[in-house]
């Protein structure tokens, strides 16, 4: 593999480079709201930009995938019915994404390539530009060493940052990542051997943190694809699912959605909305015929569309980047490591 | 750039009824343009203001003038189209799906089985058969519905039966007084009809249960599971395998369907 450009920016020069960055795009990174949590939203000063956090519970989907995307914009007019693709382009920063987050924004252009290709998600993602933040421990429920997401990142980002107390390093990933660093000029400098060492032993040492417990996507596969799981153990799992759809709304990589109009002033917007293979109503015929009734038929689906190898060829990668919002999220215990165990061990235990 | 959820304006030029639900809806794109598609696709109908569902194109392509979508009233979409007339403006969008493989049922002979409002996707076809009638084998159609008021296209159903060219049985589950047909299940019409296994693809199109068990017992007259066809149905959204409200496995079926054999079906895994 190339040597990746990589650079080094003091500490005390980042709010410099977080301003110029302000200055032509909008900036979305994780923030304190005004009601304390930590969360992903554009930000107007490099203030407001948070350095230790906690992964914030929503991931950076909705600045691809709005929860409510209006897609076409209906009017009635003197010569009637006028309908209007609705395009959204604006460049913006995604700053300090962590790395698993930044492989879920890859994994979602990427179905979105899929024949028909949508091209106003992929023009909205070319407008992406990732600038992702290297964990240098693992998050509480984390376990995205797992599914090769993190904890630094590989692919899928413009630029990666790595703090390294000090300084930042700051290794380019794109063609427009290493534009990004050369733009900067003077406010980066070229890494030296000692800040690289140290980088690759951040990153032993931040892989070694992940202890014993794994997710093991692996064997998981091997039995969905294949159809070789008990139908009791999809319906002992269902026992504990709320139905909420949490795990999806909250999953990085899901991405299911339903078409609905909106009134508007003078007309209707016709919306995409982010949907949940959990809910029973997913697919429910006009006839009232529903091929998914059986709640179990429905976790068996969200877990074929995550891990089975049929997607894993489409989709070039599990459906999970092991971020573990659907552990903190589940109301039940249907989380991702929780179903994975029970699937290669043959054995639901709530 | 156009959004793949884009519809086109189109006018309704004429609604007729087929049964006490059940309507017929003439269209025409409002741009003048039609739509270039296959029998078994579907397209995406808008009413504006209750958004979107997919149906079959009812009519036959070497019938351009129009598009015909036979809509049963069951819903809130349905029922806001069925309060549409003439003049009335909806939206179109497609074609969506695979659609049938005429190409492959060229020189073969031809067995439509429909129920009820099963028979829609099959009229494309068939009056795409007709309208080429020589590239094809034998064309038997037969027809079932619950009672002779639930037949749909009874005008169409009479020309059937008048032609030399095409044998066209019906049958209803109960009779109504001035019914003096076959009554039973379709099943009942593969008595009255001479089956050739061996040369004869089948379209099976209908309620879920009907399917069932008329694919059955083709099968069990010997008809090979890649030469029985019918179009799956599924709560759909997008009709471009994007939402995955239609997905059987990694199958989507507005996409990689409707239209599958039987053979394709049993194969498919969840």
């Amino acid at each position: 593999m190339e040597p990746r450009p990589t650079r080094v920016i003091a500490r005390e020069q980042v709010d410099a480079w977080l301003a110029r960055l302000l200055a032509d795009s909008q900036v979305i990174a994780p923030t304190t709201s005004e009601f304390g949590d930590e969360v992903m939203a554009p930000v107007s000063s490099p203030a407001e930009v948070l350095w230790r956090f906690t992964n914030p519970l929503h991931p950076p989907k909705q600045f691809l995938l709005p929860q409510t995307e209006p897609l076409v914009a209906i009017r009635r007019d003197g010569d009637g019915w006028q309908a209007r693709t609705l395009l959204d382009e604006r460049p913006r920063v995604l700053f300090n994404l962590r790395p698993c987050d930044a492989a879920g924004l890859a994994f979602l252009r990427r179905v979105h390539e899929v024949e028909p290709p949508d091209t106003a998600v992929l023009r909205r993602a070319a407008a992406l530009t990732v600038v992702c933040l290297a964990c240098t421990e693992p998050c509480p429920q984390g376990f995205c060493i797992c599914s090769g997401a993190g904890p630094f990142a590989v692919e899928n980002f413009d630029i990666q940052l790595i703090d390294l107390g000090d300084a930042l390093l700051a290794e380019a990933g794109s063609e427009r990542g290493a534009a990004m660093l050369a733009a900067a000029g003077p406010l980066f400098r070229p890494a030296t051997p000692v800040e690289m060492r140290l980088r690759m032993e951040l990153e032993e040492q931040a892989k070694r943190g992940f202890g014993e417990e794994t997710c093991h996507f692996a064997s998981a596969m091997r039995r969905v694809s294949t159809g070789r799981v008990e139908e009791t153990l999809w319906s002992a799992m269902a026992d504990w699912c709320l139905e909420c759809g949490a795990c999806n709304f909250l999953c990085p990589t899901c991405y299911c959605f339903s078409v609905g109009d909106r009134c508007e002033d003078g007309g209707y917007l016709r919306c995409r909305t982010w949907d949940s293979c959990q809910y029973a109503a997913f697919t429910r015929e006009a006839s009232g015929h529903n091929p998914r009734a059986a709640h179990g038929d429905r976790v068996r689906r969200r877990f074929y569309h995550k891990v089975s190898a049929q997607y894993f060829q489409r989709d070039g990668a599990v459906g999970c980047v092991g971020c573990g919002r659907c552990v903190e999220a589940c109301l039940g215990t249907t989380d991702m490591p929780a179903v994975v165990a029970a699937l290669r061990q043959g054995v639901w235990r709530g | 750039m156009d959004s793949l959820f884009l519809p086109r304006v189109a006018r309704i030029l004429e609604v007729r009824d087929e049964t006490p639900d059940t309507r017929t809806f003439k269209v025409k794109p409002r741009d003048g343009n039609g739509l270039a598609f296959k029998p078994g696709q579907f397209l995406e109908l808008s009413v504006f203001g209750h958004g979107e569902a997919p149906f079959c194109f009812a009519s036959s392509p070497t019938r351009p003038e129009w598009i015909d979508v036979t809509v049963r009233r069951t819903g809130r979409l349905t029922d806001a189209l069925h309060r549409l007339g003439p003049g009335d403006e909806v939206g179109v969008r497609g074609p969506c799906g695979n659609g049938f493989d005429l190409d492959a049922a060229a020189g073969r002979d031809l067995l439509f089985i429909g129920g009820g409002i099963g028979l829609p996707p099959l009229r494309g076809l068939i009056w795409n058969v007709l309208d080429e009638r020589e590239r094809f084998g034998r064309v038997t159609i037969l027809y079932g519905a619950r009672t002779p008021t639930d037949l749909v296209y009874k005008d169409e159903l009479e020309v059937w039966a008048e032609r030399g060219d095409v044998e066209f049985l019906v049958t209803v589950d109960r009779a109504e007084p001035g019914w003096d047909g076959t009554v039973g299940m379709v099943p009942t019409l593969f008595e009255r009809t001479d089956l050739r296994p061996a040369t004869t693809i089948a379209y099976v199109c209908g309620p879920p249960v009907m399917i069932s068990f008329v694919v059955q017992d083709l099968m069990m007259r010997g008809f090979a599971d890649e030469r029985v066809i019918t179009t799956l149905e599924r709560m759909m959204q997008c009709g471009v395998g994007k939402c995955n409200h239609c997905a059987i496995g990694h199958c989507y079926v507005c996409r990689d369907g409707p239209v599958f054999n039987y053979r394709q079906i049993r194969e498919m895994r969840e």
